[in-house]
């Protein structure tokens, strides 16, 4: 009914390499979450977009008028997107917390904005409210595994996803700036041997989180100079976390209290701010009425 | 049509190869103590920790001594010895479970029996005098505390260097392997303690000869929750194995820095294996462990043991722990009187079986919410007796057939080896063209892939040169 323009938003892209990641871990990690977390995520996800797509909708998009569902398929992908970062993450075995979790998190997009910009990654508020809040939910970083073919082939995919949607500069500040003070800590402070360092870093989930999380242009600052040093303040805080505090999963926790500097980094630099490349709600139009 | 519990045999899991600690042992003579396995008992709330260590050790027990790095230091009401009849039931009743089912004649009424066998081995650890003097010496070692609790005597070290540590041992007439030094020093950094145990000379005397060492329990507060595995590989050599249970509050424990893996559970695995179930259990732990990539924790056990829950295991080897067995273990909030106090309590066993290569890391965990029960159980069907010549029987032969090819076929993907080693040792059954034997050759030998991670990253490699090609069609790149 409406033009699907499949691949040409990088967003599409995000999406496929989240489900094959997603395939991994069930199939050949057995990761050993019941299946129905994941259609509890994925379904609430899909219901609260649509209620939330309805609820804030504006005059210009009357409910149910085929401009209101083209730009409710336009924000799908966002939510599609959300709820895998969810099953990627969030461990619960009850199923009102998984469907409390993606609810929450599709619903902050749309009531905690601040100047045009929702503040929180989605997905991240909800692993953490759930984990915090709830207290039935856990994040388990072990649950990826660790591996050299691991660390190369999530490095490609997380490159070419990224570089589509925006520089790279906030995924590599993050992880950069991450490996560097694990790599003074570990290897040359405490002076563990080379492998101990490795495999802390090429855990899948620091990688996705780098790749599929913290590289969301819509809750980083705009200014390409207070992204990177937004970045290094994550990676710095995620560092403090999993080093002194002994948390775990830190860099999600950090990034959840990072972004609450978003606006005053976007208050001191000056930026524009971003718009997915391909779709913007006024430029598409529905190929038939 | 059938169905029937009847006999379940615990595998008690513990052969000579198997289990210590993972602290290392130091040793006065030249002579060769290694350890290979542990047992180690985790109790869990908030910061609050209990640890108890059971070691099979092996050497010369005069030579006994045990560093263990500990997060901070202890004092004398932290420490306490327990008997070693906790980590034996603990064992007996997490171990990988068999049982056997009785299918019933189709053309007779129900047969039932009920026998439970329990076949139990025991961990021999054997004691001696022995008594090194412990000398304060300028090489940033400070002994901070010197406790004699049950037979040990125990010394709290803290070190400024690695070396200083390493020479101080030496000094005092221990041997320590030559790869310590480089391990202690990360710990030394970390601002950890050492917790050094040895046999006290007027105690050990009163040691029977072939009896117990006592597992050693230490509490503490932190916020780390690890077991310092790393050192225990200074002087192990090749694959440890680590058995470890668990009690919090919440739920199953994790480790955050490997893998968790379940063992395969619930299979239908072929009746003759029942006189090998040990071998049995001990290839396919093996085979699944390769299988996953040897970096990993496996689960073997989890069931909610709480005072309220009345039912520990389904179906339980012998007698579940009691509270006071419980209690033994290190788990305090039961020890309250208060009923009002929440005594809930779950049970986790893991099962790691680590080397210096596949563990670069010290084993960290994490407490969860998560309290899906879990054991590690396998099943074998005994085949209705009698005359089947009726149609319900004919039938029941024809399904007997196919679910025995699926036995042994389950018997060779879980354990990776041939049925035949397994069927050598065993007298062939009656036969009604159902024999093990005869349907041999009709299964297929199979063999699985030896890691399932290849496939995984082929799958993502496919998606990746997909993606790319995707993109650059699109002209994306």
């Amino acid at each position: 009914m409406y033009q699907i323009h499949l691949f040409k938003d990088p967003r599409h892209f995000q999406i496929l390499f989240q489900s094959s990641f997603l395939i991994y871990g069930v199939v050949f990690l057995h990761w050993s979450s019941p299946l129905w977390i994941y259609a509890a995520y994925f379904i609430t996800g899909i219901v609260m977009h649509t209620i939330c797509e309805a609820g804030f909708t504006t005059k210009q998009f009357p409910v149910f008028s085929s401009r209101w569902w083209t730009k409710w398929w336009m924000g799908m992908p966002s939510a599609l997107i959300s709820s895998y970062g969810l099953c990627l993450f969030l461990k619960t075995d009850m199923p009102e917390v998984a469907i409390a979790a993606s609810a929450i998190a599709i619903l902050s997009k749309y009531i905690i904005r601040i100047n045009g910009k929702h503040l929180f990654n989605p997905s991240a508020l909800g692993i953490v409210l759930a984990v915090l809040w709830s207290g039935k939910a856990w994040i388990n970083p072990g649950q990826w595994g660790s591996g050299a073919f691991l660390l190369a082939g999530i490095l490609t995919v997380g490159i070419i996803v990224v570089t589509k949607v925006q520089k790279l500069d906030v995924s590599l500040a993050f992880l950069g700036t991450y490996a560097i003070l694990l790599f003074s800590r570990q290897a040359l402070y405490l002076n563990w041997p080379l492998d101990f360092f490795t495999q802390t870093i090429s855990t899948g989930a620091v990688l996705v989180f780098s790749f599929f999380m913290i590289s969301d242009p819509k809750t980083t600052p705009n200014h390409p100079v207070a992204r990177i040093l937004w970045a290094m303040m994550v990676a710095s805080i995620a560092f403090y976390m999993t080093s002194f505090r002994y948390i775990v999963g830190a860099p999600v926790f950090a990034l959840v209290l990072s972004q609450m500097t978003v606006p005053l980094f976007d208050q001191l630099f000056r930026g524009t701010n971003f718009q997915w490349k391909y779709f913007t709600a006024s430029t598409l139009k529905p190929a038939m009425p | 049509m059938k169905k029937k519990i009847i006999r379940i045999v615990c595998l008690l899991f513990i052969s000579p190869m198997l289990f210590s600690f993972c602290g290392i042992y130091v040793s006065k003579s030249d002579g060769t103590l290694k350890n290979k396995a542990s047992q180690v008992i985790l109790v869990r709330d908030g910061e609050q920790t209990v640890v108890t260590m059971y070691n099979d050790f092996k050497g010369n027990p005069k030579d006994f001594a045990m560093v263990v790095p500990v997060p901070v230091l202890l004092q004398r009401k932290d420490i306490r010895v327990v008997s070693p009849t906790i980590f034996q039931k603990l064992n007996a009743y997490s171990s990988p479970r068999l049982v056997e089912y009785y299918d019933e004649n189709p053309c007779y009424g129900r047969q039932w029996e009920d026998k439970e066998s329990l076949n139990e081995k025991s961990i021999m650890v054997t004691s001696a005098n022995s008594n090194p003097v412990a000398k304060k010496k300028n090489l940033g070692v400070t002994v901070e505390a010197q406790y004699l609790v049950g037979e040990y005597d125990i010394l709290i070290l803290s070190a400024k260097e690695s070396s200083g540590l390493k020479t101080w041992l030496l000094e005092n007439g221990y041997k320590i392997p030559s790869k310590a030094e480089e391990v202690l020093e990360p710990y030394i950094k970390s601002n950890l303690k050492f917790f050094v145990a040895k046999v006290n000379a007027k105690q050990a005397g009163k040691i029977q000869k072939g009896s117990f060492l006592s597992p050693l329990q230490i509490s503490f507060s932190s916020p780390k929750f690890i077991l310092p595995i790393r050192l225990g590989m200074a002087n192990g050599d090749g694959d440890q194995d680590l058995i470890i249970y668990s009690f919090t509050r919440q739920g199953r424990i994790e480790s955050v820095n490997y893998r968790n893996v379940e063992m395969p559970s619930g299979n239908n695995i072929p009746l003759f294996v029942k006189d090998n179930f040990d071998r049995f259990y001990g290839e396919t732990f093996a085979h699944k462990w390769e299988q996953e990539g040897k970096n990993i924790a496996l689960l073997e056990y989890a069931w909610n043991v709480s005072p309220i829950n009345n039912v520990k295991c389904d179906p339980c080897v012998g007698n579940p722990p009691v509270d006071q067995d419980i209690v033994q273990a290190g788990v305090w909030w039961l020890n309250n009187s208060n009923p009002q106090s929440n005594q809930h309590t779950f049970f986790t066993r893991l099962h790691v079986r680590y080397n210096r290569n596949s563990f670069p890391q010290d084993l960290q965990f994490q407490v969860t919410p998560n309290q899906t029960s879990f054991q590690a159980r396998y099943v074998v069907t005994h085949p209705a007796e009698g005359d089947l010549t009726c149609d319900e029987g004919k039938v029941y032969l024809r399904e007997l057939k196919g679910k025995r090819r699926k036995e042994l076929h389950n018997l060779v993907s879980l354990t990776g080896s041939t049925v035949e080693d397994y069927l050598s040792n065993t007298e062939p059954d009656s036969d009604n063209g159902i024999a093990y034997q005869t349907l041999l050759p009709e299964v297929e030998q199979e063999k699985e892939s030896e890691r399932t991670i290849f496939p995984g990253l082929a799958l993502m490699a496919v998606v990746l040169v997909t993606g790319a090609g995707l993109m650059r069609w699109k002209g994306l790149i």
